[in-house]
């Protein structure tokens, strides 16, 4: 058990350094991109949580919180972390259109790299683990209400936009450049993704409390 | 759902009564996962009528014999 905590206190500092690299560290690291550092970093993070969850002892997490729990929660860490770096840079879409805009270009990659990762990962979670049933009725219901859950904040957040750019003076949205409009359409769908995350993974510790 | 449904159920004293059958050997036989079973036996999920007849066939008896309603009505 000690080596298990030992294990994961490791994993949340890599992954604590990952965030810290994407969010607020220096712009390069020894010569390389500090944000495909913090990608690299925070995958390394995600693989090794999957390998100490299967590596745990019967009768532990690992078996008493079932496989889309697990997805939920690591889901909603990777969610935020690009939410958290998306929000952090938005900045670097009030430039000229991409084509022409090396930061935002940057920045782009790293969000794609992000959502490339967690996807890989995703896919490796629902593929490991012991044979037999992967989902059943309960996971179908809980998915159903994140599913609804991210729906709503989806549309709550775009409505949001849209009374802002509506009912703003025009000498107020010197901000809003098309790069910079299209980027934040994307932090609302990552952020209604970490919404539909957070219910699901609410709804499977609710049951198990 | 959520904590605590309105359907009691015996699942857990009808496993032992059938040679203390695991709750991996139960949710197989009925097609859930474990963690499924878990949250039927602590009365946190409150199951398809399906699920209950899957339940009840696995465990060799009539559906009233492994729930029953604990509701107002």
């Amino acid at each position: 058990m000690t080596l298990h905590r030992a294990a994961f206190v490791g994993l949340a500092i890599v992954a604590a350094v990952a965030t810290w690299l994407l969010l607020a560290g220096p712009a390069r690291v020894l010569g390389i991109d500090a944000g495909n550092t913090g990608v690299f970093l925070l995958m390394a993070a995600g693989w090794g949580s999957l390998y100490a969850i299967s590596r745990m002892p019967d009768g532990g997490l690992g078996e008493t919180m079932s496989r889309g729990e697990w997805r939920a929660w690591l889901g909603l860490a990777f969610t935020l972390v690009i939410a958290a770096y998306s929000i952090a840079h938005a900045g670097a879409f009030q430039g000229p259109p991409l084509p022409h805009n090396p930061d935002a270009n940057r920045v782009g990659r790293n969000v794609v790299m992000l959502l490339v990762a967690w996807l890989i990962l995703a896919h490796v979670l629902d593929a490991r683990g012991r044979p037999g049933v992967r989902q059943d009725e309960r996971d179908r219901e809980i998915e159903a209400r994140g599913a609804g859950a991210a729906r709503l904040a989806l549309v709550v957040i775009l409505v949001g936009y849209a009374a802002l750019l509506s009912f703003s003076p025009t000498a107020r949205l010197d901000w809003a450049v098309p790069p910079l409009i299209g980027h934040l359409l994307i932090v609302a769908l990552v952020v209604s993704c970490a919404f539909e995350y957070l219910v699901i993974g609410v709804g499977y510790w609710r049951d198990r409390r | 759902m959520g904590n605590g449904t309105p359907v009691g159920n015996m699942i857990r004293r009808l496993r032992f009564e059938r040679g203390e059958m695991t709750q991996q050997a139960l949710a197989d036989a009925c097609g859930v996962t474990r963690q499924t079973v878990i949250a039927l036996e602590a009365g946190r999920y409150a199951p398809s009528l399906e699920l209950a007849f899957r339940i009840a066939h696995a465990l060799g008896v009539r559906i009233e014999d492994v729930f029953q309603w604990k509701g107002d009505a």
